[in-house]
């Protein structure tokens, strides 16, 4: 059992260990290793994005009803590399009055930066590609570089279109970054750290802590990393940044072949970095009985990923109106409430002994805590849901009043027409 | 050359190159653009520092909100292409800045590169000390691992930085009102109520001080008052 | 990290970048090409005060602070001189700042 659980981290030690033993130990013998990680990094991204391709496309036209890419191999598995393959050959154009190297550099850096995304996710116990001690800030700062390029995307296309889809990009992704980041801070506070390896152990009961996914303990924050989190990567419902049905592609329109490839890629392994990033934040990661711990993250990942691909094949686009009052006017003051909730239980009921003894308070059993952070954050998200349910429906019937007053003055102009 | 040696001479060689194109180029977008190559570089100096909660920070901060400020603000402004790049006095913005940096560098650089004035390495009778801070391990101390979390202490406690803290995240408030408010979308018609608003009350000053100093020719007064009327 | 490059080499270099901002905030005539300059500046203490941190005080949290603090009043001072030079613009229709002498005499 052993052998198949410690499979990755084996084999990248033996790796490690061959390459030292040809090189020697060293500078080359580093920068080689460090070269084959990268390597391995990129493929399991780039990998990931080539099999949720097909996966998505298959599983949006079941649900809409429709049997999907069929034709390249069985069942059409091997569509990723016939895309590849046209991207490949397209004709590679440049708009004669686009900002030439702004245009040309605006993929690379939405592509590298997406994959950049992955150098800290824990794959399994021991096999990370950094494990930086500021990891979840990391991403998110991280995260926040595509925003510039897709408004160089948008301004270098010299396209009205583009610029368009690049400022509502911008609105977007820098609003949805703050409840994004507000919602980290709980999971931070409560491991006490920002290294993802510890936060996955928190979770996992290996040193200490609860042993339970924080999802269980902050299911409010959860639900708004994830709604924020595919706001930031524009998936639908809220792909405003390339509503087709409005502004033609966006800020990518003027794009073809690998650099629309690239654009494409990088979107995609943002939609990745965010289920990779929900799964560790709040799902504990890799941890899980019986499977080997990087299957259960590729298990967690996909699982994830299916209610994002669900999202995008049931619900309609949302207004940009909409999108920006709810960022602000819903899920920001919603974050913070949640965040000072669980700053003050986590003051006043302590299961730690030993910061008892030092700040006082209540001291409770662990399973005790973790009901009563759950408890008051599911309360506090159905009295948030609530008010909003009736706030909302509320603006709606006005709406609707507005345009049946409006609908009736048009019959009647129309009446006295005739 | 080590590693770290090279990494630093080109982290050098792109910040400073960028941030000359910042000052120099017509195009406001591509000088953004460059504020942004001279952000990485300098992240990539904190790396290097071995901060990096600061690198981090760095791209957040400056890369992810500062300067996409900056590239709507000239977007709002309409003035992306065709600035004069200098302005009449860049002579002498040059000489000031060549001067300071020359004499920054005199200070800044080591012993054997000696100065052309003064004795040694005394300035105003205190003496420069950390040019020759040493190198070597051992002597060097290393960063604790611990450090984020000292960091994130001294910032909450109230006896070291909790206050400046608290202060500072008021004044990020303030400014976010501020700059709301400042900012604010005004219908032309509130202008040019405001413009007369403020021409009325010019008029009435001009008229009060015509009343005063009766020897200014009374025509202009009047003027002044019926621009008050209309 | 730092094997073997001395403080200076960054007192130098952000000698230098503060330089080139300094001339950037005298010399453009764009109140946004300005505000680059002071950017510019900002970050060039910024890192000196880390340097300074990593080699003479790595154990104490202060130079971190008075970094962190830097980037907060950066933060403020971009939203809030951008947000002038827009309103400066609906008003003047100019934001060169040799134009902008209204309180001239």
């Amino acid at each position: 059992m052993d052998i198949i659980n410690n499979l990755v981290k084996d084999i990248g030690d033996g790796i490690a260990a061959a390459i030292i033993g040809l090189l020697g130990q060293g500078l080359a013998a580093d920068i080689v290793i460090m070269a084959i990680a990268a390597i391995a990094v990129f493929a399991v991204a780039s990998g990931g994005f080539a099999a949720l391709t097909y996966a998505e496309r298959k599983i949006v036209a079941r649900i809409q009803d429709r049997v999907g890419p069929n034709q390249a191999g069985p069942f059409g598995v091997l569509q990723p590399i016939a895309d590849a393959v046209k991207l490949f050959t397209k004709e590679d154009t440049t708009p004669a009055s686009a900002d030439f190297w702004v245009y040309q550099l605006a993929p690379i850096i939405v592509a590298v930066f997406a994959t950049l995304t992955f150098t800290v996710v824990p794959f399994a116990p021991g096999v990370v590609g950094t494990n930086l001690n500021i990891g979840a800030f990391y991403i998110i700062a991280i995260g926040s570089a595509s925003t510039i390029a897709i408004l160089m995307a948008g301004w270098g296309s010299n396209n009205k279109y583009s610029l368009l889809g690049a400022f509502r990009t911008v609105a977007q992704l820098v609003g949805y970054e703050v409840p994004m980041l507000l919602n980290i801070i709980p999971v931070i506070m409560l491991t006490g750290s920002m290294s993802l390896v510890d936060i996955i152990e928190r979770q996992t009961g290996v040193n200490g802590g609860w042993g339970v996914p924080f999802i269980v303990i902050m299911p409010l924050s959860a639900l708004a990393f994830l709604i924020s989190g595919i706001a930031e990567t524009g998936r639908s419902p809220f792909d405003l940044l390339e509503a087709e049905s409005e502004i033609v592609a966006g800020f990518h329109v003027e794009y073809s072949g690998m650099k629309f490839g690239l654009i494409m890629m990088g979107e995609y392994m943002n939609a990745l970095g965010v289920a990779v990033m929900f799964s560790v934040l709040f799902l504990g990661g890799y941890g899980g009985p019986i499977l080997p711990p990087y299957l259960w993250l590729v298990l967690k990942t996909f699982g994830v990923f299916l209610v994002l691909m669900w999202l995008r094949g049931t619900l309609p686009r949302v207004r940009i109106d909409q999108l920006l009052n709810m960022n602000w006017k819903f899920f920001v003051p919603l974050s913070v409430i949640n965040l000072i909730m669980i700053m003050i239980l986590g003051k006043v009921f302590v299961s730690d002994p030993a910061l008892f003894k030092a700040n006082g308070g209540i001291l409770i059993q662990p399973f005790a805590q973790v009901i009563i952070f759950g408890a008051s954050s599911l309360a506090l998200l159905i009295l948030a849901l609530a008010v909003v349910t009736r706030r909302v429906r509320k603006d709606r019937l006005a709406e609707a009043e507005v345009l049946q007053q409006r609908r009736e003055a048009n019959q009647q102009i129309a009446a006295a027409m005739h | 050359m080590t590693v770290a040696q090279i990494v630093f001479i080109l982290l050098s060689v792109v910040g400073l190159g960028a941030a000359l194109l910042v000052v120099t180029t017509r195009n406001l977008f591509h000088a953004a653009l460059y504020l942004i190559a001279s952000f990485f570089a300098v992240s990539g100096f904190y790396i290097l520092l071995e901060a990096g909660f600061f690198a981090a920070a760095q791209f957040l901060v400056y890369i992810g909100a500062i300067s996409i400020l900056f590239i709507f603000a000239t977007m709002l402004t309409r003035t992306v292409r065709g600035m004069v790049p200098r302005n009449s006095q860049w002579q002498a913005a040059l000489f000031v800045s060549v001067i300071l940096f020359v004499a920054m560098l005199l200070i800044f650089s080591p012993a054997n590169f000696s100065l052309p004035f003064g004795q040694g390495r005394t300035f105003g009778g205190a003496e420069w000390q950390f040019a020759e801070v040493p190198n070597k391990p051992g002597v060097l101390r290393d960063v604790p691992a611990s450090s984020i979390n000292d960091f994130g202490r001294a910032l909450v406690d109230l006896n070291q930085y909790g206050i400046a803290l608290l202060l500072s995240g008021l004044l990020l408030l303030i400014g976010m009102v501020g700059a709301i408010w400042v900012a604010r979308e005004r219908k032309p018609r509130e202008i040019l109520a405001e413009r007369a608003r403020m021409a009325a009350e010019e008029a009435e000053e001009r008229a009060k001080a015509a009343a005063k100093a009766p020897e200014v020719s009374v025509a202009h007064a009047a003027v002044a008052h019926d621009a008050h009327h209309h | 990290m730092l094997n073997g490059i001395p403080l200076y080499w960054y007192l130098i270099v952000a000698a230098a970048m503060f330089c080139i901002g300094l001339y950037g905030a005298l010399a453009r005539t764009n109140a946004i090409a300005v505000l680059m300059g002071v950017e510019l500046m900002l970050n060039a203490v910024n890192i000196n005060l880390l340097a300074f941190w990593r080699y003479l005080t790595p154990e104490s949290p202060a130079g971190l602070a008075f970094a962190a603090f830097v980037f907060i009043v950066a933060a403020a001072e971009a939203a809030v001189g951008l947000a002038l030079i827009i309103s400066v613009y609906r008003n003047m229709n100019s934001i060169d700042p040799e134009k902008l002498d209204l309180m001239k005499l």
